[in-house]
């Protein structure tokens, strides 16, 4: 195999290389910027909003209609990954979807059983958006840092509304919404 | 010392490699993607793709999805080391001596 010695090349070759690098750099940076995400934290960032302002106007049908708002975001989901049609892509980590089930079987299965049942809509609402949280840290550690830097945050928010400011719960679960779509933003027209 | 590569440093394949070096380890692009975004034909994609493969900096997988095949392209430790490395020697060149 040839390999060029520091000395095979000049100065103005060198700076041309690196310009084209740079380039290359920024161009592909530009095409992965619009595939990390962002319309997914839009969605979900979007939804969350929905569901807490819900929460006050009518409480009452708050189960019932954060359902249909989740299935609706689920669909949605659906309908942003096929359209996209990811041309970068993550190779299918096993080892990540079995953790990812653990958390969410566990989550669902077994620690409201263990802790005797959620009792009211904000422990609900809180736990849920806990479980899901451990999610996006797992993600964060294994695929991507913003995903883990998201799923602290929002842990934070959370567990200050519930154990410190109880009576502004609502109005932080708007402030984790608010966290997704200003992720979504930074993706999406700051990430480098 | 660091020392530039002509695998790498061939313009097409700086390209690739520079491009290829912005995914995350866990991420692979598809070829057509790649082809578009580069402006390079199949075959001269194919050719350089090719050659990096050979020095183990490149990893090509080919599988099919929806029925189609589909190839699928991402850079190996060996060639991020190897690319920081040109990079490096590129830069030390222009260094003040």
């Amino acid at each position: 195999m040839i390999e060029y010695s520091v000395m095979n090349i000049s100065v103005e070759e060198a700076e041309k290389a690196l310009r084209e690098i740079e380039a290359s750099r920024l161009a592909m940076r530009s095409a992965i910027r619009s595939h990390r995400g962002h319309l997914f934290l839009w969605l979900w960032g979007f939804i969350w909003i929905a569901m807490s302002v819900l929460y006050w106007i009518d409480a009452h049908r708050f189960q019932m209609a954060s359902l249909a708002i989740c299935v609706a975001g689920i669909v949605g989901s659906f309908a942003i990954g096929i359209r996209q049609n990811r041309q970068i892509r993550s190779r299918i980590d096993r080892r990540f979807a079995a953790v990812c089930v653990v958390l969410l079987v566990f989550g669902y299965g077994v620690w409201p059983v263990f802790f005797g049942g959620l009792t009211s809509y904000k422990a609900a609402y809180g736990y849920c958006s806990l479980l899901w949280m451990q999610v996006y840290i797992v993600a964060g550690i294994w695929f991507d840092t913003y995903l883990l830097w998201v799923g602290l945050a929002v842990t934070a928010l959370i567990l200050a509304g519930f154990l410190l400011f109880p009576v502004l719960f609502w109005v932080i679960t708007i402030l984790c919404g608010a966290v997704l779509v200003g992720t979504g933003f930074y993706i999406r027209y700051f990430w480098q | 010392m660091d020392q530039l590569d002509y695998t790498i440093h061939q313009p097409a394949r700086l390209q690739i490699m520079s491009a290829l070096c912005q995914l995350t380890e866990s991420e692979r692009v598809d070829f057509t993607y790649l082809k578009d975004r580069l402006g390079l034909t199949d075959g001269n994609l194919g050719a350089h793709l090719a050659t990096l493969e050979a020095r183990g900096y490149i990893a090509v997988d080919k599988e099919f999805v929806a029925r189609r095949p589909k190839t699928f392209v991402a850079v190996t430790p060996a060639g991020r080391q190897a690319f920081a490395a040109h990079v490096a020697a590129l830069q030390l060149l222009l260094a003040p001596k």
